[in-house]
């Protein structure tokens, strides 16, 4: 794989603060290793302090590291930060504000910023703009934009020097929910653009439905990473199978029973004296293994409508692989 | 894997290129008028009725000022054939530029001690440090956008002095000192403001620390005088007492105490003037010590003015290349 973020034994340890007199300060990241694959859009998740943040400091050359290397497009975040700033978009957790300029001034100052000749900036402005479905407020003072609004600006200045690389710092934080699916949207926008973008949350949920990939950190480790699809498999070893039936589920009880890798047969609903046509089932075993099942209850006559894998509760997921070490 | 430190960049663009100026500009000023950060400056500065409002207020009481100085002189000054324009015109000019001397002790710390400590307070620090945006850019940005606000005022205050022409007993080079001593004296005070603002936490610290450093180097010589008053009394009582001091030691006061009173902006404007209309010089004059005694050799001294512009670029340049440092450095 060509990474185009890698991060090797990356480490970063605050300094300890004087009047505290600890040895050693606190150890933000610890012997970090991230591969992230051109084209990915990587959810970063973590509880709160868990190092996210530093991470992406980090990686956007504003925190130098205590020990490790990290590159970024190629560029060495030690050696070549320039380089860096070159590829990289950055968007922080906070939105910074100048109350003297218009929207369209700071998409503006800030193209200029990355060296894009005037008669560049101003087309290019307008596309993003567009983009981000602000260019009927293009004149208006940035103060008296809606946080979504600011949010969905500051993610068009990070794309103003057309970076590959987008490093989001919780793009969603503290917005309302008609904003955060607004945010949702330009991310898969951009990730139909090709761009590699790597953002944090520390809510699962919010990553699962944009994210080709995850990795979750906690106590400045990586303690899983990888496709959407790893994750489930690595972290649900044993998944759950939903039946519906035409008829009430005796003769797919009688089937299911003893069958190896089949455990916890159980109703879908605890609907009564009813009779039960949807039940769950945990099964041990590959996707072969589900459908032998699945053609034993069809041919032993239980009358199957539809079968189903339960994505689970990827919270549940979530507070099952962090300790809660930090939080 | 392979190592993504030693492959060539994925996707990379290339660094943007500007659009060659059509005015063949010198380094400085081409590099002054595409800096970003100035341009984002002024015209923050100049957008509404404040600058606007600043200047005028300014201009008027600048005008009263000189109204006032004028007629007062007029008045105390009784003479047969009428006062003496000659004078008159030197102490409008003086109150003019003492004024403006003031306004530029007083309002260059407000204009450039929250530079850097503002960015940061706003948020808007480490969007600028990921950009392309060198730090020299950056603090150069600053600076000259708090300076030129700063040269306006200045300049426009021009008209006014010139009325002391009209009244005589100013000379051209006076004028051109006197600019020369403000514009330097607001680029030190701007440069080492910005350079406490990117040392400080928080704007009230820089703020409070730039004015500190305001005070110092104007009224500290007059109160350093007034605390070494006592010893100064004993150190002349002893010095002139039983015989006369070694011609080293009166040598290295008189340096000593000329530096002391060329880098305080008052009095090095008074002494260059003093120096000015005595010795009709600009750069140089000779102290004639032998006078006082034969042990003593004459002293050849270089005019205030000279001694203060040199001593507080040097300060200026400092103290940039100190906040340039500062505002390079990245976070560890």
């Amino acid at each position: 794989m060509n990474a185009i973020i890698e991060t090797r034994a990356l480490s970063k340890r605050y300094a300890a603060p004087r009047r505290a007199g600890q040895p050693g300060g606190r150890l933000a990241v610890n012997e970090l290793n991230l591969a992230i694959e051109p084209g990915a859009v990587f959810g970063f998740v973590g509880p709160n302090g868990a190092g996210k943040t530093t991470t992406m400091r980090i990686l956007t050359t504003l925190l130098q590291p205590t020990a490790g290397e990290a590159w970024v497009a190629g560029h060495s975040i030690l050696r070549d930060p320039r380089g860096v700033r070159r590829v990289v978009g950055f968007m922080p957790d906070f939105f910074g504000v100048y109350d003297d300029m218009k929207v369209h001034e700071y998409l503006d100052f800030f193209a200029d910023c990355y060296g894009i000749a005037a008669r560049q900036r101003r087309s290019m402005v307008e596309d993003l703009l567009t983009l981000v479905d602000l260019s009927h407020r293009a004149d208006d003072m940035v103060d008296s934009l809606s946080r979504g609004m600011k949010q969905r600006l500051c993610l068009a200045r990070t794309l103003v020097h057309d970076p590959t690389v987008l490093i989001l710092d919780e793009p969603a934080a503290g917005l309302d929910p008609r904003a955060r699916i607004d945010i949702r949207e330009l991310l898969r926008e951009l990730r139909t653009m090709g761009k590699t973008v790597l953002f944090s949350s520390h809510i699962l949920l919010e990553v699962a439905d944009i994210c080709t990939h995850i990795g979750v950190i906690e106590a400045g480790s990586l303690v899983a990473s990888g496709t959407m699809d790893e994750m489930q498999r690595f972290l649900r070893p044993i998944r759950v199978i939903r039946v519906r039936l035409t008829k009430p589920w005796n003769t797919a009880q009688e089937t299911l029973f003893g069958k190896p890798g089949v455990s916890n047969v159980r109703p879908a609903v605890q609907n009564g004296p009813e009779p039960i046509t949807e039940f769950l089932f945990d099964l041990e075993g590959g996707d072969e293994d589900l459908c032998a099942l699945l053609t034993d209850l069809v041919q032993g006559g239980a009358g199957v409508i539809t079968c189903s894998e339960e994505k689970g509760n990827l919270e549940d997921v979530f507070l099952q692989i962090t300790q809660g070490i930090v939080s | 894997m392979t190592q993504a430190g030693q492959d060539s960049p994925v996707g990379a663009p290339t660094e943007p290129r500007r659009r060659r100026s059509r005015l063949r500009l010198s380094w400085p000023l081409r590099a002054l008028r595409e800096n970003p950060v100035l341009r984002k400056e002024l015209r923050g500065r100049m957008r509404g009725r404040r600058a606007f409002v600043v200047l005028s207020v300014y201009l008027v009481l600048l005008s009263c000022l000189t109204t006032v100085l004028y007629f007062s002189y007029t008045t105390i000054a009784q003479q047969p054939y009428g006062p003496d324009t000659y004078l008159v015109g030197k102490i409008v000019f003086g109150g003019m530029v003492g004024v403006q001397l003031l306004m530029v002790v007083f309002l260059t710390p407000a204009f450039t001690a929250g530079a850097i400590t503002g960015e940061r307070e706003r948020q808007t620090y480490d969007l600028l440090r990921t950009t392309l945006l060198s730090a020299r850019s950056l603090v150069t940005g600053k600076l000259s956008s708090a300076l030129t606000y700063m040269v306006l005022l200045i300049l426009a205050a021009v008209p006014l002095e010139s009325l002391a022409f009209l009244l005589g007993g100013v000379e051209l080079e006076e004028v051109i000192i006197s600019q020369l001593f403000l514009l330097v004296t607001a680029l030190s005070l701007a440069a080492v403001s910005m350079a406490i603002s990117s040392w400080s936490k928080s704007t009230l610290t820089a703020t409070v620390l730039s004015y500190g450093y305001a005070l110092l180097s104007t009224a500290g010589l007059p109160l350093l005088f007034l605390m070494l008053t006592p010893f100064l009394g004993l150190a002349g009582f002893t010095l002139g007492g039983a015989q006369e001091p070694a011609a080293w030691l009166v040598v290295s006061l008189v340096y000593l105490g000329g530096l002391v009173l060329a880098t305080n902006p008052f009095s090095s404007l008074i002494l260059s003037e003093v120096v000015l209309i005595q010795e009709q010089t600009l750069l140089f004059f000779e102290l004639p010590l032998s006078q006082t005694s034969a042990r003593y050799p004459d002293l050849w001294l270089i005019s205030p003015w000279v001694i203060y512009l040199l001593f507080y670029l040097l300060v200026a340049w400092v103290a940039f290349a100190m906040c340039v440092r500062r505002v390079r450095r990245v976070e560890r």
